[in-house]
This record gives structure tokens, C-alpha cells and sequence, in this order.
């Protein structure tokens, strides 16, 4: 056990939250405006894929990542426009940007690379294996500062608790929502350009596996507040990890432990922390409800 | 149910018509007189510069006499319409399938293990079309099983890994975690503890579910846990997951020139990928083995059963080419063949993991 707990498992523990990160902090900020973010896998495969396809046109990782960031947004904009002008149900259409953007690669990477949902291999010299880690650390106390200290951390928590009140005291209800979804999406495309030009060197179809939803699933396990947010990103690398670390080495009386046992740890962490720390978990009030100003 | 959450299903049900509708291409064009041929490709693709890739390099060559590059394949074209399709999930095998066989089309190939008992149920219902299946058996009197013997090319490849290790450590990074993919680590194993018998050999499946062959990251982090561990040359059978680890020897750099940490690709050769990093690649020959199931629906010998591909008909193989030429020296080479011959005599058994 010794040789497990070392300075390459915490790095590991990093690279592999990092993504979840960008995402889950992008889910704080739509879900605690009140509107329900199932398509970060979306949004993560649009950045994914656009930062990939950019940085090997441009040769230029800065540009890719803007790229990724820019097709977060413009997915965030669909789900907004939807779901805030229009009230559609949140999670129908989360689900259905979330389909869009499973064939949506494939169908482009075939007008520009003639394959059907892969990019090219970027050379190494042009990916950014850093810079999005030390913009996912470093923008969580940026985040709690927004929400908490600041009049629009305010205004959009309070949107998201109780959209009357917020309406009644003079807070442009609509435009808060817009805020928090598109600040989503930018979030979301850049935890997914990490993992096409940061950790990976190239995209391939569905390469999130579904990475949105976990950092979803992280998002809610952290109560929706951004420091205990970090933390259950950090777990959920930190078990990967270790089940990284752990296959196809460590002997139980002589036998292999078997890879599925391993890959299961995470889960059955999560369920055994879930259960015993988190108790109460309670969402934004207004969660899930478009809002319509009374005439 | 409220008129916005109508529309947004409505929404919902256009979308993935979207979506279905890439795959929709025109058969109105088909010429009657032609052999039609259909392929269904694994989950992974067919960009996934390896298994699905080599099918696709088959059939092209077939279809055109090209590969899909455009340069000349070597053997004829013979005169096909050829359509594909890529499912998305699994669930849309079966309905490809019966896409294809509701338009008469002559011959259906499946790509992979997993479209095996699918095709069966598909190839019940439509006994006068020829059916073949990739790297799956059946034993229906109209479907073809082209096999791989990927034990004997996983033996090489070890051998050649045991040779090149100065750590005494090697890796292995499998995709799913099936019988499939044990075939190519028990290889590999016995190939390498052929040259050393105190080699470690640390192995790595990325999941047990379809997303395991399109995961690179993962394929990266396990593939850094084993250099971290001590493996110097990485033998990959996990589709475009198994990219990371190209990306994972690469970052582990070189010394005077040379890679410190090699990696083995996987039934495409995958010698350019990262040239200089790439020690070789354990060829599967899926390629010819279309190619030649295609052919013999044209003229008219398709034979049902199994057709099995191993190193006597150089169905499965390691690569060499000017990417790789200075990473192995004529040593290797030789003992390799040596161990090659042997094997096709019998002399040397493999094991195959899928028989146990």
C-alpha cells in the first residue's frame, strides 16, 4: 500500500478532477440561477471537440481553448433561449443538446477532416496540459467570492431561491438566468477542451464518457456551493485515480483483484459518503421552474 | 401536458431525426447489377486508427482499389456499391442490420465481437444473404466468421517488448475487459516470458463497457501509472483509448535521441503515429480477411463457417517500416521469424485465452 499513496497518484487525482471541475462549477452557476444544467456532457463534448478541431487548424492551443470555451457558450445559448424565453422543461431540453452533440461531431469532423467523429492528432508541442488545472483551482475561491460577496452572487442565488421575491425587489429575473446559463457553458467547454488538447491529445466521438454527469453527480454531492463542490471533485478523482494505480498490481492472497471490483470503488464511495455525510442535500428552491413575470 | 413541453418533445424527436439523418445516404442510385455490400461498424468507428480503420481499409480497397487515403491497395476493385453505417450506441446495430438486408443487399459485414449474436438474429430472418462477422463466431449456414489468431501476433510483439525492455517491467493496456482482448495479453505474456521469465508484465483494461474503447484520457492515466511503475514499452489493444498511450510515452520523452518508453499499437499499423515512440505495431490483417470475404461473394465462393487468420496466412503479424527500422535491430528480427516458423509448425504453442 505504500507504493500506492505517491506523488504521481496526486497528480493523477488532479488531472482527473480537473475536467470535472470546470464543469460541475459551470453547473453551479446555471443551477443555482434556478435553471437545471443535464447538458454539461453536451456543452463538454462541443468544447471538446471545437478546441481539438481549432488548435490543430490554427496550431495554436490559446485559440483552441478560446474555441472551446466559445462553443460551450453558444450550446449554453440554445438551452437558455429554450428554457428561460421560452420555459420549456429544462431536463427534455438538456437531453436533447445532449444528443445533439453526440452527432454533431461526428457529422462535422466528417465536412473537415473526411472522418466520421475524430480529429487529427495535435502535435505535442501544441497542447496546454497545464493551464486549464490552474484555471479550474484557481477559479473556485474566485467563484465563492462571486456568490457570496458580490451584488451578482447575490442576485443570481436569489433568483434561483425564490424568482418572485427577486423580481418584486427589482432584479431582472431573466437576465440573471441568462448569466448563470451562459457562464455554464463556458465553463463546461473548457473543462471539455482539457480533455481534447490538455490530457488527451486528440478528439474522439463521445470522449467525456460521461464525465458531464459525474461532475453533475458532484455538483449536488458538494450541495451546490463551490468549495465542498472542488472537494467532491477532488474525490471522484482521487478514487479514479487510485483505481488507476490499484489494476492489475495489487495481489488479494495471490489472486488479481479483479478490474471490475476496482472500477466499482468510486461508486461505492460515493453511496458510503452520500449516505453517511451528506444527509440533507437541499437544491436551489426554484430549481427546475421557469419563471413568467405576473402581468 | 402543458404546449411547451409538447413543443420541447417535438423538439427533442427533430433532433434526433438530425442525427439519424447523417447516416442517411441515397440508395436511389444503386446499380442492381452490382454486388451490394453493407458493413456496420463497432462502436468505436471507423476513424479509430486501428480495428474498425483496418475493416474500412478492406472494404475501401475492394470498392475502389484504394485505400481510404487514396493510394492504391494492390488487389482489384471489383465492382461494388458499398454503403456503411456507424452506430451510435448498440442499441442501432440490429435495426443497420435490417437496413441493409431489407434492400437485398448481397453481403453484410459486422465489425466486432459484440454485433455477433445480433447478427445472428438478423441473419435467420434473411437466409439467402451473406453474412459475415468480424472477430465473433456463428455457426448459421449463411454467415461467414472471420477469426483472428491474435495470441500468435501478440507473442511476437511480447518477445520483441521482452528484447527491448531495459526496466524488466512491461505494460499492457487492454480496452474492454472481455476474452477478446485477454487473447492478445496472453500473447503477450507468453511471448515476453519467452525471451525473459522474470519479466513483469502489468496490465490495464480501461472499463467493461463500449465507452472503454473511446476513452484516451483514462488510456493515458493508466498508461502513466504503469511508466510509473516501471513499464518502458506499453503493448495497447483499446481502440482510440489506446491513443493515450502514445500520448503517455511521448511525454516521457527521449534521451540522446532515443524514446526511453515505447509503445506497441494494435491491428492497424500504427508505426507513424508517433514515429520514433512507436516500437511496432501487432498487425491484424482484417483488411484482407474483408477484402477476401467480399471477393468471393462477387464470384460467387462464399463459404459460411469459420475463417480463421493467423500467422500462416499472415493474418496477424508485427509491422515493420522506416518509422520503426532503427528501434529494432536484425537480432530481434531474427529471433522473431525463428519463433514465427516455429509456431506455424506447431512447435511453439500459444495459448488462447479465449478456449479456457
Amino acid at each position: 500500500m505504500k507504493d500506492l499513496f505517491t506523488i504521481a497518484l496526486f497528480w493523477s487525482t488532479i488531472r482527473t478532477a480537473t475536467p470535472l471541475l470546470l464543469a460541475a462549477m459551470g453547473g453551479l452557476f446555471s443551477e443555482r440561477s434556478g435553471v437545471i444544467n443535464i447538458a454539461l456532457e453536451g456543452m463538454m463534448l462541443a468544447g471538446a471537440f471545437t478546441a481539438a478541431a481549432v488548435t490543430y487548424a490554427a496550431g495554436n492551443p490559446f485559440a483552441g481553448l478560446a474555441a472551446g470555451m466559445a462553443a460551450g457558450l453558444l450550446i449554453a445559448a440554445i438551452h437558455a433561449v429554450v428554457s428561460i424565453r421560452y420555459r420549456a422543461d429544462q431536463v427534455v431540453t438538456g437531453t436533447a443538446i445532449n444528443i445533439l452533440m453526440f452527432g454533431m461531431p461526428a457529422f462535422l469532423s466528417g465536412a473537415f477532416f473526411l472522418s466520421s467523429g475524430s480529429t487529427p492528432q495535435i502535435p505535442r508541442e501544441h497542447l496546454v496540459p497545464w493551464l486549464p488545472i490552474v484555471i479550474a483551482f484557481g477559479l473556485v475561491p474566485t467563484i465563492w467570492y462571486v456568490l457570496y460577496k458580490t451584488p451578482f452572487g447575490l442576485r443570481l442565488r436569489s433568483v434561483g431561491e425564490n424568482p418572485e421575491a427577486a423580481d418584486a425587489a427589482g432584479v431582472p429575473v431573466a437576465r440573471m438566468r441568462y448569466a448563470g446559463v451562459l457562464l455554464s457553458g463556458v465553463l463546461a467547454g473548457l473543462g471539455g477542451a482539457y480533455l481534447s488538447i490538455g490530457q488527451s491529445s486528440l478528439f474522439t466521438r463521445n470522449m467525456t464518457s460521461g464525465r458531464g454527469f459525474i461532475a453533475l453527480a458532484a455538483l449536488i454531492f458538494g450541495k451546490w456551493r463551490p468549495v465542498q463542490t472542488m472537494l467532491a471533485c477532488l474525490l471522484f478523482g482521487f478514487t479514479e485515480a487510485v483505481s488507476y494505480q490499484m489494476q492489475g498490481v495489487f495481489k488479494f492472497s495471490g489472486e488479481d483483484i479483479p478490474v471490475q471490483f476496482i472500477q466499482m470503488v468510486p461508486y461505492v464511495l460515493t453511496i458510503i459518503v452520500l449516505a453517511g455525510f451528506i444527509g440533507h442535500s437541499r437544491p436551489p428552491r426554484a430549481l427546475g421552474m421557469p419563471y413568467q413575470k405576473e402581468r | 401536458m402543458t404546449s411547451k413541453s409538447i413543443l420541447s418533445l417535438l423538439a427533442l424527436g427533430l433532433l434526433a431525426l438530425a442525427g439519424a439523418a447523417c447516416h442517411n445516404q441515397s440508395y436511389a442510385a444503386d446499380d442492381k447489377s452490382k454486388i451490394h455490400v453493407g458493413i456496420v461498424f463497432d462502436i468505436g468507428g471507423k476513424d479509430d486508427r486501428s480495428f474498425n480503420a483496418a475493416a474500412w481499409a478492406g472494404v475501401k480497397c475492394a470498392e475502389s482499389g484504394k485505400w481510404p487515403n487514396g493510394e492504391p491497395c494492390g488487389k482489384a476493385a471489383l465492382n461494388i456499391v458499398l454503403r456503411d453505417i456507424e452506430p451510435g450506441n448498440p442499441t442501432s446495430i440490429e435495426p443497420a442490420m435490417r437496413a441493409f438486408a431489407e434492400r437485398g443487399y448481397d453481403l453484410i459485414i459486422g465489425v466486432g465481437f459484440a454485433q455477433a449474436p445480433i447478427m445472428e438474429m438478423v441473419a435467420k430472418d434473411y437466409p439467402n444473404i451473406h453474412f459475415a462477422i468480424v472477430d465473433g463466431i456463428s455457426e448459421l449456414p449463411n454467415v461467414a466468421s472471420l477469426i483472428f489468431k491474435e495470441h500468435e501476433g501478440s507473442y511476437l510483439v511480447g518477445m520483441l517488448a521482452a528484447e527491448t525492455s531495459k526496466s524488466g517491467t512491461i505494460g499492457f493496456l487492454g480496452g474492454m475487459d472481455i476474452g477478446l482482448i485477454h487473447r492478445f495479453e496472453k500473447g503477450y505474456e507468453e511471448g515476453a516470458k519467452s525471451v525473459n521469465p522474470n519479466i513483469r508484465i502489468i496490465q490495464n483494461y480501461v472499463g467493461v463497457t463500449d465507452g472503454a474503447w473511446n476513452n484516451p484520457g483514462k488510456g493515458k492515466e493508466l498508461s502513466l501509472a504503469q511508466i510509473g511503475k516501471g513499464a518502458d514499452v506499453i503493448f495497447t489493444a483499446a481502440g482510440n483509448s489506446g491513443l493515450g498511450a502514445f500520448d503517455a510515452v511521448e511525454q516521457a520523452g527521449k534521451v540522446n535521441g532515443r524514446a526511453t518508453h515505447f509503445v506497441i499499437g494494435v491491428d492497424s499499423n500504427q508505426n507513424m503515429v508517433k514515429p520514433g515512440f512507436v516500437l511496432t505495431s501487432m498487425v491484424k490483417r482484417v483488411d484482407n480477411a474483408v477484402y477476401s470475404i467480399v471477393e468471393d461473394v462477387v464470384n460467387k465462393k462464399f463459404q459460411a463457417g469459420f475463417h480463421v487468420y493467423g500467422l500462416d496466412k499472415d493474418g496477424v503479424g508485427y509491422s515493420m517500416d522506416q518509422f520503426n527500422k532503427d528501434l529494432i535491430t536484425p537480432e530481434m528480427i531474427k529471433s522473431a521469424e525463428e519463433a514465427k516458423r516455429k509456431i506455424i509448425a506447431g512447435e511453439i504453442k500459444v495459448t488462447d485465452a479465449m478456449l479456457k
